[in-house]
């Protein structure tokens, strides 16, 4: 699909603080100072794509607005991406306009909700990602201009800005940014985009509709009470997956991966224990949620009683396991949106 | 459409971004989730005229 909308060049004085005032003035940052997005450098992104510039790769919930290659070029200029970057942050545009993603309830929810972004394949090396130590933590470039990048989009193209159409309640850190690539070296089994039908050499990004991250700090060495711990922690009352079934994800450290794997346990042996053993009764949530939650999982699972187990998602295999980190007995918990599906686009080599 | 009164910023900017700038918006008084299923079906009585009126309008 093309179009002839070209972005409009704006002559602007050669200062940076005359250029971050102007942006924070018409409301098209994230609160950080931005890269002034000059022609030359959106020019140099552009280069990395065989997309035409005028290319509408989607159009972006709740505003509409037109995310064209330009377009996703300049919010990749002001987050200060590497040129190289752009073909992650188009397929990242294109998967979180997926239906099945459901954008328009992430932006426009009051719930704290970010959209994560998780490379796969040699991209993430050429890239220079972190996979490995505070791999969502600060420090890395490519990772958090990245995840700056795709939320300037989700803002600027998209239009969801706070307190007008963003009605998060309190928001989260992670709308600032929230991206890491997936360690497959460290990871004892399938990774994510093979896991989700993708070649192996295939580079691919994958988007989450993702609360906050919960961390799990145990010494445990043995792999069915690491399980049992885990399943604990995704256990929580006012949650929207449990209401509506679903999508939890578990990043596991390295070495909590290599504790399941050593107890004999394959990605689907894990994700099928958790969904069993996170089951929750029915009577721990509130009568109000226990409404909603009638709402939506009566079909599925009949009758809501007292003590009826509520399972965390429709299915096992939508528990989500990715293995990231560096060395330390850590995991996290990352809770979904609930109503939501991640979706999974090849890069562009 | 029809809005809570904490919601209205994002309908009229919706509404303004899919091209109905001028669409008409029922407002009702947030928050829903305090509130009995009598007290919601007493609000929706109150409302019913006016969306009625908003819709054939």
């Amino acid at each position: 699909m093309g179009t002839d909308a070209r972005a409009a060049a704006l002559e602007a004085p050669d200062d940076i603080d005359a250029i971050n005032r102007l942006y924070r003035d018409k409301r098209w940052g994230d609160g950080l100072p931005v890269v002034p997005p000059t022609p030359a450098r959106v020019e140099r992104m552009l280069a990395h794509t065989q997309r035409a510039p005028d290319d509408v790769i989607a159009q972006v919930a709740p505003g509409f607005g037109a995310a064209t290659v330009e377009r996703i070029a300049i919010n990749a200029v002001l987050a200060g991406c590497d040129p190289e970057a752009l073909p992650v942050l188009i397929a990242a545009t294109e998967a979180v306009a997926d239906p099945a993603f459901n954008l328009q309830g992430i932006q426009a929810t009051t719930n704290p909700v970010a959209v994560w972004l998780i490379v796969n394949g040699p991209a993430a090396e050429r890239l220079g990602m972190s996979a490995t130590f505070n791999c969502l933590g600060q420090g890395n470039w490519a990772n958090a201009t990245l995840g700056r990048a795709l939320r300037l989009i989700l803002q600027n193209i998209g239009g969801a800005l706070p307190g007008e159409m963003d009605r998060a309640t309190q928001g989260f850190p992670g709308k600032f940014t929230f991206c890491c690539a997936e360690n497959e070296a460290a990871s004892p089994w399938e990774p994510l985009h093979v896991e989700r039908g993708f070649a192996r050499d295939a580079s691919t990004v994958t988007v989450v509709g993702a609360e906050g991250t919960m961390n799990m700090n145990t010494h445990s060495k043995e792999a069915e009470e690491l399980l049992r711990i885990i399943a604990d922690t995704m256990i929580h009352p006012p949650s929207n997956e449990y209401v509506h079934g679903g999508e939890p994800w578990i990043v596991l450290g390295p070495e909590h991966a290599d504790v399941l794997k050593r107890g004999g346990l394959s990605k689907a042996d894990v994700k099928r224990r958790l969904w069993e053993l996170s089951k929750m009764r029915v009577d721990r949530l509130s009568v109000k949620d226990l409404l909603r939650a009638r709402e939506s999982r009566t079909s599925e699972l009949g009758e809501l009683k007292p003590d009826t187990l509520l399972p965390i998602s429709v299915t096992p295999d939508a528990v989500q396991l990715l293995v990231a980190g560096g060395p330390g007995t850590h995991s996290i918990f990352i809770p979904s949106f609930g109503n939501t599906h991640a979706a999974t686009r090849e890069i562009e080599a | 459409m029809i809005c809570s009164t904490a919601f209205t910023t994002l309908g009229r900017a919706q509404a303004k971004a899919l091209g109905h700038p001028g669409l008409p918006i029922a407002v009702i008084p947030h928050p829903f989730g305090a509130r009995s299923r009598e007290e919601v079906r007493a609000l929706a009585e109150q409302c019913v005229a006016d969306i009625v009126k908003l819709v054939s309008g």
